[in-house]
């Protein structure tokens, strides 16, 4: 019944919410020896399952299923910041966030407006 | 996912960084005190921050903890002063191990951690008013 976008605008607001969390483990762990900074690897794992299609030209090919891209959390391996080898640059990590969270406004308004025009329809009537 | 969860990391944060701030207000406090309940002059201490994992579900997210608070084990800061009452036979006085100017450079991190951390907060916060904003014209 409704349009594809509000699972698009879902999933990327779920995956902006994601990254707010890591952004907070990672400004909270700035000053513990040893932690390793996390990030979240989406869409290039988006870019990468659209690249890949391999097409179905004779009936029994195997069908491809469609799996949905899931977000991963991954740690930043051999690279400390500092010499108490934490790896948090808390500037970046604060910016990063700032940016994610105006990110996140975008797309929740978004989906406002989607739901504003079912509504305008809904009224009409 | 949880994003209550993310507001707990960053309050973990602001708890470990204030208590970091306790513990240089005392180092500084007792920068002159050559008497404890040990019989030493006083220590410098040290909070020792760790990740702990926080949250129920399959994904755990990274919280910071003060786990110990450690005596600094630097030696003493000897001080030629033979007057006073506990000096040793050559007249020197065995003061603590604080520098108070690593303590203020100290104190000033630790307050942009927590002011960092509540940055973070303040961001969360946003988002969920603004998840919350949805549907509401």
């Amino acid at each position: 019944m409704f349009n594809a976008n509000f699972q698009i605008i879902k999933t990327a607001m779920d995956v902006a919410m994601l990254r707010q969390n890591v952004h907070a483990q990672n400004v909270a762990n700035a000053e513990t020896p040893g932690y390793k900074r996390k990030y979240v690897v989406f869409e290039e794992l988006l870019q990468e399952s659209l690249k890949l299609q391999l097409s179905n030209t004779n009936k029994s090919h195997i069908q491809r299923v469609q799996q949905p891209v899931q977000p991963q959390v991954k740690q930043e391996e051999a690279f400390f910041y500092k010499n108490d080898e934490s790896g948090v640059d808390i500037d970046f990590e604060i910016s990063q966030m700032t940016a994610n969270g105006l990110r996140y406004e975008v797309l929740s308004r978004l989906m406002s407006k989607n739901i504003e025009f079912y509504n305008i329809v809904l009224r009409s009537v | 996912m949880n994003e209550f969860l993310t507001l707990n990391v960053s309050a973990s944060g602001m708890t470990a960084q204030r208590l970091r701030i306790d513990v240089i207000s005392s180092n500084i406090a007792n920068s002159e005190s050559t008497r404890t309940e040990q019989g030493t002059p006083y220590r410098r201490r040290v909070p020792i921050f760790s990740e702990y994992l926080m949250g129920m579900g399959r994904v755990k997210s990274s919280g910071v903890k003060v786990t110990r608070i450690e005596e600094d084990p630097s030696p003493f800061r000897l001080v030629y002063d033979p007057t006073h009452p506990d000096a040793n036979e050559d007249g020197y006085v065995s003061m603590p191990n604080v520098n108070v100017l690593r303590e203020m450079v100290d104190l000033i991190s630790a307050q942009r951690s927590y002011d960092a951390n509540v940055a973070a907060f303040n961001v969360t916060k946003a988002m969920i008013s603004s998840a919350l904003q949805i549907g509401r014209g």
